[in-house]
């Protein structure tokens, strides 16, 4: 498997040479850890960490007093065992019950303490946000995430059941059909404001995934055919990682989410973005991208969606649409070009300045550029570019980059017909999604 | 004191009947030989082959272990595939519980547990070799699966509907299903069987309250598992009626629910947590106190907090589960539920600790083990507080975090329990002492490995790092602490093998020395399984022993004198039985124990491949069921118990009350 | 049970009431319970675990059933007949699928087979060995009529569309019936092993225990039932 993403601390580290075991845990502490449970950076998370807190002072105490205690304990007590006197015996204690019942009663008071903040916690994380704040369905399935946002404030995401009405009675099926066209769809990176406290509906395709972005909240299952709330909320704008921590299959260890946080405005700007149908490039100026959609129509339509305007000409989409997949859908490509990545979120839609292909460290303050970057000039070096290259490798033969099954309808088949020419005109056709 | 000098031996009363002419059903004859254990109905043997079975598994799940190590030793490593890592990781798991922890603790419970309670045998000797062979034919049919497809890909857990056909259609989870279903035979019949023996065939004197604790945890454990294994067994056999004949159980597209599979599981999988510390907690609570030379420090609340351990463990299954979605109010009473877990568990550790406290220890392996179990599932259950607080859990479940946390209870608990078992009761077993000095060497290098491996775990856990990932990224910060674990890994490896190396190396120094007899008491015990020679002969005692007080065996040998002051009045040689089974009758072993586990798989395998098979499986079962009715007991001067249909308990001069109850 | 901490004196009139015991019975089982009927307690205290899953999967699967079929899951619909769906859609339960006269009479025959069984065990134990005979026939008979009547059933269900890999409750009521219709036949077995024996001349008094194990068996067997019945065909 191919490196996704490296980081630009660990390459410091191989630069500073550092070998000596020491120094290598000095800089295992420096290091960057996005998924760090200690450093939360959204009011859930931050109660999580306050509720938990004492709790680990009180387990360091505890820790300390009976690992010390049993060590002293032996070592104090110790006698040789062949040098031994049977007849000297200790003290027979056989027990004390007051003392017994001292260190049954005491924990459970302890407990029961500690158990008054850890259950208001726990309806804490369950308080809903106020109407007119964001609403978001988060969807699982193997292996990537994908995002419906209620922009039409109705409350509901999914016309489930095909019935041409979104209503509750969807709630009760399977997501295997039709969107609420109402509304916005994104995949891999979930948008959202700072500051506010966005709701989530999780649910699942196909198996049990868990929805996590440690630095904001804790995790909550997508479980297919369930419709569990979570919230999520971030204190400052920027990009929060997340991993899926259910076991799911293959490649359950390359599926990710990220939180892209960012301010209001700026959040506003980009779902507008998202709410216009994707345009068909000009034959005449861009005529590779032409190609390149002809391409799409002939090749991926059969799983993948691209809402164009209705027209008679706009690429085939009907709500109702299913993917040949178990799972029943593949992502939607509409606003392929406003994310920063793809394949379930290990691979890097833009490359990095320089000479550094790998470097993806992008900024959130650059987010709403991707689009514009992806038209720009690939040859120049100052800045992020359209990672043409990856997208190729990906589209030629997806299996060979990221575990999946395809021929078990698991995962995005390969396309060994595709020539080097029709890659480039699809890798065209997808820049120009903005 | 007093010795009961009824002989043991059964009456030699006539028959009441001749026995059978039918010469295919005459009963194994030989006592030593490959076959004298295929054959054996003898508790003791039956244990040794518990653990040696558990040894060989333990291989397999630990050379899992190490390719795991391997694999996440760096990151994006692509030594396993994604397909070859989750099988692995499957298996490691799914080896481990069924297939080490829990047959480790049926070892002790069947060699130790008669004899702890003074019985012959077991009640009903052939069921109980059936129940070891059916548990080791399931678990060999389990690991078949390497050869025949890939071993299972769901993990240990095996979460709906992820186990379906549809998204695992290799053949792997329907060879989980059919070889722990079998195993699970061996669990129950293996339970019922235990029970009855605890609690029917104590020694003269042995009230419930002066049973030694191994038995009492044994008891609290066998319980768990009589109740935990028909819950595992429905959801086994719902989800193989969904893989091979297309029901619907977990079929998501139909309506059905996939947290019923959860909630199935747990309800099996938190008692089988406790199942498998229970046993370990009982062997240190004899080590323990025997060396430290004083009685364990408030028997009665060990035992309680034993039975409240098991009582609490069927209330908090969905703790497993408080992310899935289960609602806030079920999570804040299995939250505090679970917590409270906390409190009996402690109470054993205070007692332990107390009992080190002003005592005289010998700090030998047996006893290192047992302090390396106290401050190592301290760990482990300091860490288990942590994620019994629901919103905590939200952020460390399915991370490194519980991989180390209950590495902390399984491995730095409950094996190292088992290891210093080994070491205490290894001269009872086969008769010598394994060397002290490489045991305690042994010691160290597990510690090391262990805490090297499983330690880092917590951080990795609390920095995010998911479990049952095949790989990670270079720029999560996982990279340091995931190498050591693997070099750790390597060392607790090597650690385990010592004890392979131990017993092998003390068997030629003994054998150099002349084989010298340990003596039946050469740790100046407690308890009655010490007042017979080393190793224990066959008919385990001479006659009945009668108990009058807990730790009977320390009371016979020191004694109050008229000050107050505790003196020794015996050596434990002296007042030893002799070992001398002259006129005693044991029940003569038998072939249709293994027949009859022979054909189950079979069966598994039919299910799996092709049903016709089932048809020979079948007849296997039948014909070894009739084989087993109808074989004669065991000579002509035993009484006759050839009742017609599955003889529980007509098996034959069982235990040294039960033959005349029958012949009456 | 005692305390640790008891005299010696006392103890030992416990060894001596102990030891009269095994004069007096035989035998000084510490619970004063043969081995095979403890064992045999315990075995059906596990059978309670299995069908207690195996009932609270019924009602699950069924309800969850229900649900889809009220929403009308066009999946679900798909696998049975509309008038049926429609009469369970409107009725919010799968009860009137079934034909609760015909299960009830079965149940009562069933339940009779306990009656039947309770004096096989007194004729047994009072030596009388012509009822022994006649009692365990009419077990096992009352037994085997209970069955033919389930598999009668299930044809008609099968028939009427209701199929193991169908739904959610073909599955689970196949399962769980099915379930105790194996017990049942299990029970038939061991009723004709023993009238067998009965017949060889083989099942004298002593032989009564056999006899009462096999009994209680088979009384939990019809209690189950009885859960069942009221489970699956009655509550709505």
């Amino acid at each position: 498997m191919p490196t996704p993403r490296a980081s630009r601390s660990n390459r410091a580290l191989k630069r500073a040479g550092v070998a000596a075991l020491g120094l290598l845990l000095l800089a295992g502490c420096a290091e960057d850890k996005p998924l760090n449970t200690f450093e939360p950076r959204g009011d859930r998370a931050q109660g999580i960490y306050n509720l938990m807190s004492p709790i680990w002072y009180i387990m360091g105490v505890i820790f300390v007093a009976v690992i010390g205690g049993t060590i002293v304990l032996a070592l104090k007590n110790r006698v040789n065992g062949d040098e031994l006197d049977p007849e000297d015996l200790p003290h027979q204690t056989h027990g004390n019950t007051r003392l017994e019942v001292g260190w049954t009663i005491l924990p459970g008071v302890l407990l029961a303490a500690i158990s008054i903040p850890v259950v208001a916690n726990i309806w804490k994380l369950e308080e809903k946000n106020q109407p007119g704040q964001l609403d978001v369905l988060v969807i699982g399935q193997q292996w990537t995430w994908s995002y419906r946002y209620d922009t039409d404030g109705d409350g509901f995401f999914v016309d489930a059941n095909g019935d041409g009405k979104v209503d509750e009675a969807d709630k009760k099926f399977p997501l295997d059909t039709a969107l609420d066209p109402d509304d916005v769809v994104t995949q891999n990176e979930l948008v959202m404001p700072v500051g506010q406290q966005v709701d989530l509906t999780i649910t699942s395709r196909d198996v049990i995934h868990s929805f996590w972005i440690p630095r904001l909240n804790g995790k909550r299952d997508a479980v297919p055919g369930k419709f569990s709330t979570w919230s999520l909320q971030a204190n400052e704008p920027g990009k929060y990682t997340g991993w899926c921590t259910e076991f799911c299959g293959l490649s359950h260890a390359r599926m990710r989410m990220d939180a892209i946080v960012l301010t209001e405005a700026d959040f506003n700007t980009w779902l507008e973005n998202q709410q216009r149908p994707a345009e068909v490039p000009d034959e005449a100026t861009d005529p590779d991208a032409f190609a390149g959609r002809q391409l799409f129509i002939n090749q991926c339509v059969s799983c993948h969606v691209i809402r164009e305007a209705p027209g008679p000409d706009a690429i085939p989409y009907a709500p109702g649409f299913q993917a040949n997949l178990k799972s029943g859908y593949a992502p939607d490509l509409t606003h392929f070009a406003t994310r920063s990545v793809f394949a379930g979120g290990i691979y890097s839609q833009y490359e990095g300045k320089g000479t550094d292909a790998n470097d993806d460290a992008l900024d959130v303050s650059d987010y709403l550029r991707l689009p514009e970057l992806a038209k720009a000039d690939p040859q120049s070096r100052d800045d992020y570019r359209w990672n043409t290259a990856e997208l190729k490798r990906w589209i030629a033969n997806a299996p060979a980059r990221k575990d999946m099954a395809p021929d078990d309808l698991r995962g995005m088949l390969p396309f060994p017909a595709l020539t080097d020419q029709q890659l480039d005109q699809l890798s065209a056709y997808l820049a120009t999604l903005d | 004191m007093a010795i009961i000098d009824k002989p043991l031996a059964l009456p030699a009363g006539e028959p009441r009947r001749a026995a059978r002419p039918l010469g295919v059903f005459t009963r194994p004859k030989e006592q030593t030989g490959i076959s004298a254990w295929l054959t054996t109905v003898d508790h003791k043997k039956i244990g040794i082959m518990y653990g040696s079975a558990a040894l060989f598994f333990l291989l397999i799940g630990g050379v899992a272990a190490l390719l795991i190590r391997i694999q996440l030793a760096t990151p994006n490593n692509t030594f396993l595939s994604g397909d070859a890592y989750n099988r692995m990781y499957t298996m490691h798991g799914t080896v481990m519980v069924f297939l080490v922890v829990m047959p480790i603790g049926a070892a002790f419970a069947n060699f130790l547990m008669p004899l702890q309670v003074g019985a012959r045998d077991v009640a009903f000797p052939r069921i109980n070799a059936f129940s070891f062979w059916v548990f080791f034919f399931g678990g060999l049919m389990l690991n078949t699966s390497w050869f025949l497809g890939g071993g299972a890909d769901g993990g240990w857990f095996n979460y709906a509907p992820n186990n379906g056909v549809a998204f695992s259609p290799s053949h792997g989870i329907d060879f989980w299903n059919a070889g722990l279903l079998i195993a699970g035979i061996g669990s129950l019949t293996g339970s019922i069987n235990l029970i009855t023996t605890v609690l029917n065939m104590r020694a003269p004197g042995m009230t419930l309250m002066k049973m030694p604790v191994f038995t009492w945890m044994t008891l609290v454990t066998q319980f768990l598992l009589l109740f935990a294994i028909p819950v595992i067994t429905v959801a086994q056999l719902l989800l193989t009626f969904d893989r091979r004949f297309g029901a619907n159980f977990f079929n998501v597209q139909q309506g059905a629910d996939p947290l019923l599979w959860q909630h199935l599981f747990w309800v099996f999988g938190h008692p089988e947590v406790y199942l498998m510390i229970l046993p370990a907690f009982g062997i240190v609570s004899e080590i323990i106190p025997t060396f430290s030379r004083k009685p364990i420090f408030g028997y009665p609340f060990m035992v309680f907090s034993g039975i409240a351990i098991g009582f609490m463990g069927w209330g908090v299954w969905a703790h497993h589960m408080f992310v899935s979605g289960l609602g806030p109010l079920s999570v804040t009473a299995f939250s505090v539920a679970t917590m409270f877990i906390a409190v009996p568990t402690g109470v054993k550790i205070l007692n332990w600790m107390a009992t080190l406290w002003g005592g005289k220890l010998i700090l030998n392996t047996a006893m290192l083990f047992s302090i390396g179990l106290i401050t190592q599932f301290t760990v482990g259950g300091l860490s288990g507080v942590s994620h019994a607080l629901a919103p905590s859990d939200t952020q460390q479940t399915d991370t490194y975090y519980i991989v180390a946390h209950f590495h902390y209870v399984l491995f730095g608990g409950a094996f190292f329990g088992f290891v210093g078992g080994v070491y205490h009761w290894f001269p009872k077993a086969f008769g010598y002492i394994l060397n002290d000095t490489f045991g305690k060497v042994q010691f160290w290098t597990m510690v090391l490995g262990f805490n090297l491996t499983f330690g880092p775990m917590h951080i990795l856990g609390l920095q995010g790092m998911p479990r049952r990932m095949q790989t990670y990224d270079d720029a999560m910060g996982f990279n340091f602490w995931n190498l050591a674990a693997s070099i750790g890994a390597f060392i607790l490896g090597f650690g385990v093998l010592m004890l392979l190396a131990n017993v092998a190396y003390s068997y030629s120094k003994w054998k150099k020395a002349g084989r010298p007899n340990p003596g039946p008491d050469p740790w100046d015990a407690r308890t009655i399984e010490w007042s017979i020679p080393s190793p224990a002969p066959s008919h385990n005692f001479d006659t009945d022993p009668v108990v009058t007080s807990l730790d009977d065996f320390w009371h016979r040998k020191y004694q109050e004198d008229e000050n107050g002051v505790v003196r020794r009045v015996h050596t434990g040689a002296e007042i030893a039985q002799p070992g001398n089974g002259e006129g005693v009758h044991l029940p003569a072993p038998s072939y249709w124990p293994i027949v009859l586990a022979f054909g189950i798989p079979i069966i598994g395998y039919g299910i799996i491949f092709n049903l016709w098979l089932c048809i020979p499986g079948a007849l296997v079962v039948i014909g070894a069921l009739f084989g087993w009715a109808l074989e004669p007991a065991d000579d002509l001067d035993a009484p006759g118990h050839d009742h017609g249909h599955d003889g529980p308990g007509h098996d034959g001069s069982g235990d040294h009350h039960e033959p005349e109850l029958e012949t009456v | 049970m005692t305390d640790i901490g008891i005299p010696v004196e006392e103890s030992a009139a416990f060894v001596a009431h102990e030891q009269e015991l095994v004069h007096e019975t035989g035998h000084a089982s510490s619970l004063g319970l043969s081995n095979t009927k403890l064992a045999f307690w315990l075995f059906l205290g596990s059978e309670c675990l299995l069908f207690g899953a195996l009932i609270s999967t019924y009602l699950l699967s069924v309800g969850n059933f229900v649900g889809q079929v009220v929403a009308g899951n066009p999946r679900v619909l798909a696998t049975m007949p509309a008038e049926i769906m429609n009469e369970i859609a409107e009725k919010g339960s799968v009860n009137s699928f079934f034909d609760i006269p015909f299960t009830s009479a079965s149940s009562f025959i069933l339940l009779m087979s306990s009656l039947t069984m309770v004096l096989a065990h007194k004729a047994v134990s009072e030596g009388n060995y012509r009822g022994t005979k006649i009692w365990l026939s009419a077990t096992a008979l009352l037994g085997a009529t209970f069955i033919s009547g389930q598999v009668y059933e299930f044809t008609v269900f099968y028939r009427e569309g209701l199929h193991y890999d169908g739904n959610l409750f073909g599955s689970a009521f196949y399962t769980l019936t099915g379930f105790h219709g194996a017990h049942v036949t299990i029970g038939i077995l061991m009723l004709v092993a023993l009238l067998i024996m009965a017949f060889k001349g083989k099942l004298q008094a002593d032989r009564a225990e056999t006899v009462e194990i096999i009994g209680l068996y088979w009384h939990f067997v019809d209690v189950v039932w009885v859960l069942i019945f009221t489970v699956v065909y009655l509550i709505p």
